[in-house]
């Protein structure tokens, strides 16, 4: 267990690390923030509008976040010779290879929290807004403190990562990412609703499983492939060949209501178990299959 | 197996093949080496004698094409065996992002150290290794000397029985080259076994009890270094010759 927490603790410092998914964390951030605060046009549904840009930024970002973390992570291990140094220890290829994947899992979870609570956040921002609105019989808007925390959210991360890398040597941008969650989950109990988080949350969750099944691909196929673009590719067309893709026709589930349905949200995650799990088995196969050189 | 055998290898090949399973490059070629407990065994040879391809056999790294490898008389696959070595590889593979104390804690926690075994053993480590001052700052900042140094902490982070060490003064100055080769007699003198690859003569001759040449691939000579009867460089190049320089000298004449 030890060897584990070792291994997963330092596979999502590493992805976390990365000026890559801090960029996409930002970019996440400001779509699901930004495109529902300056919109032009008005089609009365500013709630909708605000929940459909986060699960945009959580399913672009999130198979960016997933598919690059997973596959540089283990390409770098492998090239740079950090693997030679941790499998020379007393741990097995098999459980170096499952610790490290669930490592990328905690990094995509981290990516995926953020942008979830963020996106929380905004659509409350929205729901007060169009209520505002209806009341005084004015244009809807989003409500301006839920506007304030959300852009907060990836601003202040940014300059408190900044003066603590200048004054205290933190490191800029795994402190950003952290300090980003922690500012989106301070940010939404500000404007906190039950049944909305209730309402929204699986269908943030259900955003995230194609993501899952693209990271446990590219770890597989980056172990048994030299180039990342390789891996990229195959582990997409492996995602795409496999039927638990078929589940994440979301408007369909979406539109009674704005929920997911139990049974929908349980088949899609059904789904999801046999696919990642082949893929990792396929890992496990051609980490015990290669010479590490 | 004989208990005091800490590795054996018996008829070890290896050949290297390419995307169609052609062999390219035979890089060791019916190797038999054994280490005793409490040797200092080098393995000496030019660049491309299969030195490095040895120890990552050793290691479980590499599977050999054909022949045995037994570390502590269990497989080097096997997890056991593993947990009782450490091993420094030839160049400094770090975690970038991780500081030196992170990357210590790393492979302590690899070892299955609790955390405050190991946190205390970090401590000690990076004492020794004279690195305490810059424990908390990222290793991607580290000179060679210091990155060498951080991965010689964390070969001995397990209080290993066996410490393998491929070319463990490569790009040392010569005071950080004395420390190491202090340290490892030290670690010599209190009962362990060291296998160490280079291409530095004088680092085993000052080193090791026991030393094997190889080139090509094969062994063309093994014995104790004291039983050599002249400069290990002599012996050497007596073995494995120095046709290079001729080359050079004559596209220079």
């Amino acid at each position: 267990m030890r060897r584990g927490r070792a291994i997963v603790f330092a596979t999502a410092l590493e992805i976390l690390g990365e000026p890559l998914v801090l960029l996409v964390l930002v970019a996440s951030l400001a779509v699901a923030t930004l495109a529902p605060a300056m919109h032009y046009h008005q089609f009365g549904e500013p709630s909708r509008m605000a929940r459909d840009a986060g699960i945009s930024a959580l399913l672009l970002g999130g198979a960016v976040v997933a598919c690059a973390g997973a596959a540089r992570t283990f390409r770098r291990e492998i090239e740079s010779g950090t693997a030679h140094a941790a499998l020379a220890h007393s741990v097995s290829r098999t459980a170096f290879f499952l610790w490290k994947s669930l490592g990328c899992c905690v990094a995509y979870a981290a990516f995926s929290a953020t942008v979830s609570l963020v996106s929380l956040t905004v659509v409350r921002g929205a729901e007060i807004g169009g209520a505002l609105a209806m009341e005084n019989g004015t244009m809807a808007r989003l409500w301006g403190p839920s506007l304030v925390l959300a852009v907060a959210a990836f601003v202040v991360p940014m300059l408190a990562a900044a003066a603590l890398n200048r004054f205290f040597r933190f490191r800029f941008v795994m402190t950003a990412n952290l300090l980003s969650l922690i500012a989106a989950a301070a940010g939404s109990l500000y404007s906190f609703d039950a049944l909305l988080a209730c309402r929204l949350l699986p269908v943030f969750a259900l955003s995230a499983m194609p993501s899952l099944v693209l990271l446990a691909g590219s770890a597989a196929f980056a172990v048994r492939f030299r180039s990342n673009a390789v891996s990229l590719a195959v582990s997409l067309i492996a995602a795409a060949a496999l039927p638990a893709l078929g589940n994440y026709c979301l408007s369909d589930a979406l539109v009674d209501g704005g929920a997911v349905p139990l049974p929908y949200f349980l088949a899609a995650f059904l789904s999801i178990v046999p696919a990642v799990a082949a893929l990792l088995l396929a890992g496990v196969h051609f980490i015990n299959g290669r010479d590490v050189q | 197996m004989n208990d005091d055998m800490v590795i054996s290898l018996k008829g070890v090949s290896k050949t290297y093949r390419d995307f169609w399973l052609r062999p390219m490059v035979n890089a060791v070629d019916g190797l038999d080496l054994t280490v005793g407990r409490g040797e200092v065994f080098g393995l000496l040879g030019p660049n491309g004698s299969g030195k490095s391809t040895t120890i990552k056999m050793i290691l479980g790294l590499l599977a050999p094409t054909a022949g045995s490898v037994s570390i502590f008389g269990l497989s080097p696959q096997s997890v056991e065996a593993r947990a009782r070595l450490g091993y420094l590889p030839e160049l400094s593979y770090l975690h970038p992002y991780l500081t030196a104390r992170e990357t210590i804690m790393y492979y302590a926690g690899l070892c299955d150290l609790k955390r405050s075994v190991a946190a205390e053993r970090t401590r000690e480590l990076l004492k020794m290794v004279q690195l305490e001052d810059v424990a908390d700052r990222s290793v991607a900042g580290f000179s060679k000397g210091m990155a060498r140094r951080v991965a010689l902490a964390s070969a001995l982070v397990g209080k290993p029985e066996l410490l393998v060490l491929d070319e463990p003064t490569s790009g040392l100055d010569p005071v950080s080259t004395k420390e190491v080769k202090t340290l490892v007699k030290a670690l010599a003198m209190n009962g362990m076994t060291v296998l160490m690859t280079s291409h530095l003569l004088a680092d085993a001759e000052d080193i090791c009890d026991q030393v094997m040449i190889l080139d090509r691939g094969k062994s063309v000579a093994e014995g104790r270094v004291s039983d050599l009867g002249e400069s290990l460089e002599e012996f050497f190049l007596a073995k494995v010759g120095n046709a290079d320089e001729f080359v050079l000298a004559d596209f220079l004449a």
